[in-house]
């Protein structure tokens, strides 16, 4: 039985030292980051890219989360923009709780979980799917991410790209423009990561 | 026992820590940004007004700018001008070009005094969000030459020594705004004009004379009814002896009140008024009109954007 009891005690220290190894895992934060869309039409192409955000990884979880300010989307056309911001992400409204959820327009959210064990102490390219949820113009989906994970010399570096169907996430698009705004938008991202210093 | 609740407690601990906001981090990291507040009013003017807003880096903003003849009259209404639509009071076509994404200079040909102006506006102050800036500010001058004819420039004055500079006039102009809420925004103009050449008239009430000089407040606001559709009103008063009870020529104050209706690269501005010009130069010393005695004017401003 005295056999047993210490087999318990020992099976009690592995979740805390694994806690302990998750408390010690290193968070990478982006050093560079560019997330870019694109939205085809044949009446005119929309892209713009943001150089703001800033991605952070948890690698001892695989916990990776991002915020996007809206208005750091630099299109090429700055009327674009102002219309992006002002008719179509709404970006200048007030941060608002609805069903005491936060609802907040100035950004957009990812939160996700890379599901593949990745080392991140030797070198090398993995292929990765993240599961996850995406937040944008206030609307939560369920949103799951294909890409590569890269480490090489101490950074991190994550490439992936995926679509976004714009009425999923309550965007409303006037009929008189519905030509010119492509019903799927191409979003990419990558970004260079380095590990997180307080 | 005992082992099983440490088990449990440090399961609870991991899984926690899995969920907790890594996002959370960033604001330690780093302040939050102040973003510019944009949109303040849509285009470069609000009817007869100037806004604080300048036309972008490397734009073109092409305007079409209309003033129709008196809706009525001292004498009464007048169907057979169709309330004004078959004269024109004013129109003036001009190009806009951002330098910077605050600075812009433009040009521009009016029907009245055929004035030919040159602008020049730049923003220098934006409101933030964070109010760390309450209001944006613009600068804003130009100069206006009237190219017209000797006899029309000295039109009943016996003024027989013609000097070129005689053809000048220049505004001045500090633009103060501040963005309410998403759909009201508010703005004050201090103006100060000055025209090279003035005839020399007396207001025989004060016996004040026109005066080469002179100061006026202006006073506009933009209200978002829709998305796309807004409501504005601009408002100037002229500090003026000449202009107060003149009874030979009454002076009014100009008020325009119009819709603006915005539509991808088009703004559409319909509107009324009683200035009959639309530039400063004119308008601020040259309002006859009233809007109680049928002198209001229809009008539209198209304002098409180019990306060069």
């Amino acid at each position: 039985m005295k056999d047993t009891s210490i087999f318990r005690k020992l099976l009690a220290f592995i979740p805390l030292a694994a806690l302990a190894a998750s408390m010690n895992a290193q968070i990478y934060m982006a050093k560079d980051c560019e997330i870019s869309f694109f939205s085809a039409t044949p009446v005119e192409n929309i892209q713009a890219l943001n150089k703001a955000a800033k991605p952070i990884l948890n690698a001892g979880t695989g916990d990776i989360q991002v915020r996007i300010s809206i208005q750091g989307f630099v299109f090429p056309k700055p009327l674009m923009q102002e219309h992006f911001n002002e008719n179509y992400l709404e970006s200048d409204k007030k941060p608002t709780e609805v069903n005491g959820v936060k609802v907040d327009y100035a950004y957009a959210f990812y939160r996700g979980k890379i599901n593949e064990k990745v080392d991140y102490t030797i070198d090398g390219v993995t292929k990765v799917t993240v599961t996850g949820k995406i937040t944008i113009h206030g609307v939560e989906k369920d949103k799951n991410l294909e890409g590569t994970v890269t480490v090489k010399g101490g950074q991190v570096l994550l490439d992936t790209k995926f679509n976004l169907h714009v009425a999923d996430y309550n965007i409303k698009i006037p009929s008189l423009v519905v030509k010119n705004i492509a019903e799927d938008v191409e979003v990419k991202m990558n970004a260079t990561l380095e590990p997180y210093k307080k | 026992m005992k082992n099983c609740f440490l088990l449990l407690f440090s399961c609870v601990c991991i899984s926690s820590y899995g969920q907790q906001d890594l996002l959370s981090m960033l604001d330690s990291a780093k302040p939050a940004t102040k973003e510019k507040v944009f949109a303040t009013f849509k285009t470069t003017k609000v009817i007869n007004a100037q806004s604080t807003e300048t036309v972008k880096k490397h734009t073109l903003d092409f305007r079409i700018t209309h003033r129709f003849g008196d809706i009525g009259t001292e004498g009464g209404g007048s169907a057979h001008d169709l309330y004004g639509l078959d004269n024109i009071s004013d129109y003036r076509i001009s190009f806009d070009y951002g330098i910077t994404d605050n600075l812009m200079i433009g040009v521009g040909r009016s029907k009245l005094n055929e004035n030919i102006d040159g602008t020049i506006k730049w923003r220098f102050l934006d409101q933030t969000t964070d109010n760390h800036s309450p209001v944006s500010a613009t600068l804003y001058g130009n100069a206006a030459l009237t190219p017209e004819v000797q006899s029309s420039l000295y039109s009943g004055t016996t003024d027989s020594t013609y000097k070129f500079s005689d053809r000048l006039s220049y505004v001045t102009q500090i633009i103060i705004a501040r963005k309410f809420s998403r759909s009201f925004s508010l703005e004050i103009l201090p103006t100060y004009f000055h025209r090279n050449y003035v005839k020399a008239l007396t207001n025989p009430n004060n016996n004040a004379e026109d005066q080469n000089d002179m100061l006026a407040l202006g006073g506009a606001l933009r209200m978002k009814v829709s998305k796309r559709m807004a409501i504005l009103v601009d408002y100037f008063h002229v500090f003026s002896d000449f202009r107060t009870n003149n009874p030979i020529t009454p002076y009014y104050d100009p008020l325009a009140v119009g819709i603006e209706i915005e539509t991808g690269g088009h703004v559409f501005h319909l509107n009324f008024t009683n200035a009959s010009g639309i530039i400063e130069n004119y308008f601020l010393a040259n309002t006859t009109d009233s809007w109680s005695k049928g002198g209001m004017k229809f009008g539209f401003n198209i304002s098409r954007v180019f990306n060069l």
